[in-house]
């Protein structure tokens, strides 16, 4: 199942390092490709991802506010959103100080969103109602046993899940949301496009070796990095990632170690690194076609991951409804449901365009909510795999591979 | 997490493949052999499950009583007798804490009065307020025998200083209704599963024979591996040794606060435990059906090994190590983390062999995950 992968991978870079005839320049580029993602330009490290990381940090603090029922106000909240510099909006004084935001970044990437403000407005503003809406209806219902229909908090083991009317947990929704959203947009189509990438005079800079004013980068060098940073940012040692992988933020990160620990896809984590590594090898090596052979392979690998912890999420929770305990799948099908909504930032890079547009994520998450006047509160099981299926068709795995981590 | 995620996928792994090659015979959803499962069910129910209820019940309203006695007045003399039948009756609910099922898995009474460590700040802030419901799920850290572990132990270090907060304090009301409010949910919580089982869960839990995740075979022996190797091996052990963690944690020992109890705590559920697995009675002698009895039925025409011994052995074994222990596991740790890590090891390793080896010959699913801790 797996010995494939890395074969492709291996066959990929001895293919495009023999063809000298492409437009990679008269050299025939030779890979050197490091043990860690350590890459150097006259003795300076040339990689550098700060934005990447003020942002997955900023992220961290605002899913926090979410539950900090006693501190935290819409207003507030949005202000972390939608931060400006220089306003106390987080615990951090480095994220106050910081000119970035998140909110700007949600559904931007050049090659989605370019072209297609309405959209990228229309899912800024979901987010936006996450927020209100967590301090409108849930906020007021903190201590409140939740029912159908109304909003309050119910048992998840030892732990409380505050839900909405209809069971869903604005927090998951926005978070895993976001993980789509902010991450695998920026990510897949954005900083791993050919546009972005090739912007300007950023190859003939990136082959000349002319690295970006005032730094020890080539723009194309910090195309690249930017969007690792989106995986890596708050890893321990960003260099040497999967030592911690899973376990450096609440974002892409966590869910690329949880989908690695499923025998099923428990190469994830090293492909999606290696495919990072080789490309940026490449970008040294000015060969741009191994370097988009490994964005491809990036693509295909994250995109994957959402799709399985999504369907992952749903068949736990069937389990859950099916053994009586309704509410105890809220959790989960509230981060199902973020992870669905992700679906529309995915990229396959046979068609380069989502393996479900944002029409069918639409309709998935309508079916997840349609069984009745109240939501979650009655899904059925039947529904659950029927929408589990729908994901899974899109893609090369099976639901039963998604639904538990053997 | 991770870690023991990990390890569990790869043991699954290797259990699974390793033991593939002999249950050639049983793959459908019907029950395959004729094993009395009812019978099993009976003795679970009628000699171990409602005896373990009917003496927590017992031990649960004395428990209820003396707060009530210590309520009406507070001195010296009333806080030991309620220190001593808190003590007593947290050892007799390890004998019931493991059949989360039924009115027990609704009213999620495990949660409520066993969720260690106890939330300190929630149990002041709800005193002092006056204003609580110990049914939310927000308030599941601040009930049970860990909230009375903070408020028998922690509040002073002397018995003056604790009984100040039940006299003298401002909000010394406040203290007392907290504490009858309490033990009156921890045994009015007894006392309604206890009635259940007699009332009606009894007999559909015995008749619903049904080899299927909704069966009560199933559904209990699930419910009993989920309780020895979340709530006994990882609760009481694993989690405190730093097994899931980068350090140890200390502070999540049971009994954290009364400091003495958390080897003897371990020790009554470790022996609990075991004594179901063999189907021994509660608190009487004899011994009936049981997952002991039906390894032992599916060894006897498969031909296989031992298995109820290995898991038998491997229970001793733990006993053994865990004898060994300083009676404060907080103790322990300090002075020597290896000997719990041992004591750990040798439990994991009996929730292989049934989790794994056992749940597989018995032909049952496991029904829960690891949750991934957000």
């Amino acid at each position: 199942m797996f010995k494939p992968l890395s074969i492709l991978l291996t066959a990929t870079v001895i293919l495009t390092s023999c063809s000298s005839e492409d437009d990679a320049g008269d050299i025939n580029p030779v890979l050197e490709i490091p043990q860690d993602y350590t890459f150097n330009r006259e003795g300076n490290s040339t990689v550098s991802f700060n934005g990447q990381t003020t942002r997955i940090k900023m992220s961290e603090e605002i899913v926090s506010s979410f539950t900090d029922f006693d501190n935290a106000t819409e207003a507030s909240i949005m202000a972390q959103f939608a931060h400006t510099a220089g306003n106390a909006d987080f615990s951090d004084a480095d994220l106050n100080a910081s000119d970035k935001n998140v909110r700007s970044k949600v559904a931007a990437s050049v090659d989605y969103y370019n072209t297609n403000a309405v959209e990228s407005q229309a899912i800024k503003s979901t987010f936006d109602d996450y927020i209100s809406k967590q301090v409108s209806e849930v906020f007021p219902n903190q201590n409140t046993l939740a029912v159908a229909g109304t909003a309050g908090q119910i048992a998840d083991g030892t732990r409380t899940r505050y839900v909405s009317a209809q069971g869903l947990e604005y927090n998951q929704a926005f978070a895993k949301g976001l993980l789509g959203a902010l991450m695998t947009d920026q990510i897949l189509n954005n900083y791993l496009s050919v546009t972005v990438l090739d912007e300007g005079e950023n190859r003939a800079n990136n082959s000349a070796g002319i690295t970006a004013e005032g730094s020890s980068y080539t723009t194309m060098e910090h195309k690249w990095d930017e969007a690792y940073g989106y995986l890596y940012g708050a890893s321990q040692d960003p260099a040497n990632p999967n030592a911690t992988i899973g376990e450096d933020d609440k974002f892409l990160n966590e869910y690329i170690g949880r989908v690695n620990d499923d025998a099923d896809f428990n190469t994830t984590a090293e492909t999606i690194f290696e495919a990072f590594k080789t490309g940026r090898a490449a970008i040294v090596a000015a060969d741009y076609m191994t370097r988009d052979a490994q964005a491809a392979i990036i693509r295909a690998e994250v995109s994957k991951v959402i799709a399985v912890r999504g369907i992952y999420y749903l068949q736990q929770a069937k389990t859950k409804i099916e053994d009586g305990n309704q509410t105890g799948a809220f959790h989960g099908l509230s981060e199902a449901y973020g992870f669905i909504y992700s679906l529309q930032f995915t990229r396959n890079p046979q068609t380069d365009a989502p393996y479900l547009s944002a029409t069918e994520v639409t309709a998935l998450l309508d079916q997840l909510m349609g069984d009745g006047a109240n939501g979650f509160w009655d899904l059925t099981p039947e529904t659950i795999d029927a929408v589990s299926e729908s994901i899974a068709s899109a893609f090369d795995f099976t639901v039963a591979q998604a639904a538990s981590i053997d | 997490m991770k870690k023991i995620h990990s390890v569990l996928t790869l043991v699954a792994l290797v259990g699974f493949m390793s033991c593939t090659s002999d249950s050639s015979d049983d793959t459908g959803q019907g029950q395959t052999d004729q094993f009395d499962r009812e019978a099993m069910l009976v003795n679970w129910a009628d000699n171990i499950i409602i005896p373990s209820y009917e003496a927590f019940d017992a031990e649960a309203k004395a428990l209820k009583a003396a707060a009530d006695a210590f309520v009406a007045t507070p001195d010296a003399n009333t806080l030991n007798d309620l220190r001593t039948a808190w003590e007593s009756a947290y050892f007799s609910f390890q004998n019931v804490e493991m059949f989360d099922i039924g009115k027990a898995e609704e009213v999620r009474f495990s949660y409520r009065l066993n969720t260690y460590p106890t939330n300190a700040a929630e149990i002041t802030s709800s005193i002092e307020s006056g204003n609580y419901d110990l049914a939310l799920p927000s308030m599941v850290d601040a009930q049970g025998f860990p909230a009375l572990d903070y408020l028998l132990f922690e509040l002073g270090d002397s018995d003056s200083e604790v009984l100040d907060f039940y006299t003298t304090d401002a909000n010394a009301e406040n203290y007392k209704t907290y504490l009858s409010d309490l033990t009156a949910s921890m045994a009015d919580l007894t006392t309604t599963i206890l009635a259940d089982w007699k009332n009606s869960f009894r007999g559909s839990f015995v008749s619903n024979t049904s080899s299927s995740a909704s069966g009560s075979v199933d559904k209990l022996a699930n419910d009993y591996i989920f309780y020895y190797e979340k709530l006994l091996r990882a609760g009481k052990v694993g989690i405190p040794a730093g097994i899931f963690s980068n350090e140890v944690l200390p502070e999540k020992v049971e009994a954290y606060y009364k400091e003495d109890l958390s080897k003897d705590l371990l020790l009554e559920a470790l022996t609990a435990t075991q004594n179901f697995f063999n189907g021994k009675a509660f608190n009487k002698s004899g011994s009936g059906a049981s997952f002991k009895a039906y390894l032992d039925y599916l060894n006897t025409i498969k031909n296989g090994s031992d298995l109820s011994g290995l898991i038998n052995g491997q229970f001793d074994a733990a006993r053994e190590q865990a004898n060994a222990l300083n009676d404060s596991f907080v103790v322990q740790i300090e002075t020597n983390n290896d000997a719990l890590l041992e004591t750990y090891n040798e439990l994991q390793r009996n929730t292989i062999l049934m989790k794994i080896d056992m749940l597989q010959a018995l032909d049952i699913n496991v029904d829960y995950v690891d949750a991934d801790g957000d």
